[in-house]
């Protein structure tokens, strides 16, 4: 009997949703996820050509409901960086067991890493890299590292973003790293050991060790980038003492100061340094 | 959801970055302190800076994003073309990706007072260029 959060229901996020929601011991989901399906999403999607034009959300929804008539599922359309939602998603994160975190943009990844550890929940990541070459899989715990530790490492020590991001608007361009996206292929397989290793860390909890906090899958060999297809690389990820995201004792504002009292404290610093 | 109207964005400011720029200015020469100015959903720092013999005046925006999304430094002063000086006089400073650790940002590790470091190295590179024509540090790759 557990409760998985998920937000982002693309095409990474979707193939992640299935196989999760396949496993008996999950048996309520709120997924998070304002978009609409679109005609370009269709050669990668689990959802088929009649569905554009419909919210992801509930075609998400109604596709797991379709294959486990006992799951609760419930949806909400919205962006996880909406104000409006927050007030609603603290409720529904207290009551969570476990998270996905299948967005697509490093302002929703930290603000989901910021809601994880303030709720002490579980969750792990699944990132395609341009073009398919290959994927990450993270997975965090409370008190492990972050997902400001875990990008400011990796950026240190691999290089694995040479290629540049796909641009959608113009298929068959001059540059094949910058014009053709992941296939659905690799998103699918990056998405599989996405989905192993949430099923794990929701099976062991805190005891969960293997041997790893990311791990890198290359599908395809790219000079200067992975020198051969199919090799993973496993990080063991530390948490760093400097990280101005998670440190402990960072904060020079109680924990459980008000918003108002929050907002107090903000005027009178930015008066300090020379606001209004 | 930014750094002015969320939780998480105004905790940042309150024990982390607001802190290092009263650090900035403590004791430093009054017109070359860091002053904050908010604007609508963004925070602007402005400040004056002398790399070498020149005064120059600077602003970095603290955009909503931030710290997720780099801040942006664009020089007031009027400034001769020259090598990586984007469109409005904004610093090109950071790039996704780059081999120089200093190029790329870092949401876990930089506050705001590292983009004003940056600022200054570029401008003692621009200094440099100017008398000689040639940018004294390597291209980032």
């Amino acid at each position: 009997m557990a409760h998985l959060v998920q937000v982002g229901a693309g095409s990474g996020g979707m193939p992640v949703l299935d196989m999760v929601a396949h496993d008996p011991r999950i048996t309520r989901i709120t997924l998070i996820e304002p978009d609409i399906y679109q005609p370009h999403n269709v050669v990668r999607h689990l959802f088929p050509r009649q569905a554009v034009g419909e919210y992801k959300a509930v075609l998400a929804q109604k596709w797991l409901q379709e294959r486990r008539c006992d799951l609760q599922v419930r949806s909400l359309v919205r962006d996880l960086l909406d104000p409006a939602i927050q007030d609603e998603l603290h409720r529904v994160l207290m009551e969570t067991d476990i998270a996905v975190c299948a967005a697509d943009n490093e302002p929703a990844k930290f603000h989901w890493d910021h809601l994880m550890r303030r709720h002490r929940i579980p969750w792990t990541l699944g990132e395609v890299l341009s073009g398919g070459i290959g994927g990450f899989v993270h997975w965090f715990v409370p008190d492990g590292p972050c997902y400001g530790c875990v990008a400011g490492f990796l950026q240190r020590t691999v290089e694995v973003e040479k290629a540049k991001a796909p641009d959608y608007s113009q298929p068959g361009g001059p540059e094949a790293a910058t014009t053709v996206p992941a296939t659905k292929a690799s998103i699918q397989a990056v998405a599989s050991l996405h989905a192993l290793v949430t099923l794990r860390l929701l099976q062991e909890g805190s005891a969960y060790q293997p041997g790893f906090t990311s791990l890198l899958l290359t599908l395809e060999r790219v000079p200067d980038v992975f020198e051969e297809a199919f090799r993973t690389y496993r990080f063991r990820v530390p948490r760093a003492d400097d990280c101005l995201i998670c440190r402990p004792g960072l904060t020079r504002v109680p924990a459980d100061s008000s918003p108002e009292e929050l907002d107090v404290a903000l005027d009178q610093a930015l008066a300090r340094l020379g606001n209004e | 959801m930014g750094l002015l109207d969320s939780e998480i964005g105004k905790r940042r400011l309150l024990s982390i970055e607001l802190p290092v720029i009263e650090r900035y200015n403590d004791g430093r020469d009054a017109l070359f302190k860091i002053q904050v100015l908010r604007v609508g959903s963004s925070l602007i720092m402005k400040y004056r800076l002398k790399p070498g013999h020149n005064i120059f005046q600077l602003e970095t925006r603290l955009l909503s994003s931030y710290p997720t999304v780099p801040p942006e430094t664009r020089v007031l002063t009027p400034l001769k073309h020259c090598p990586h000086l984007l469109e409005g006089q904004s610093l090109c400073l950071w790039r996704q990706g780059s081999t120089r650790m200093t190029s790329r940002w870092d949401p876990a590790r930089f506050t705001c007072i590292f983009a004003v470091q940056a600022a200054w190295r570029w401008l003692a590179c621009y200094e440099v260029w100017h008398e000689t024509g040639e940018w004294p540090l390597p291209e980032a790759k």
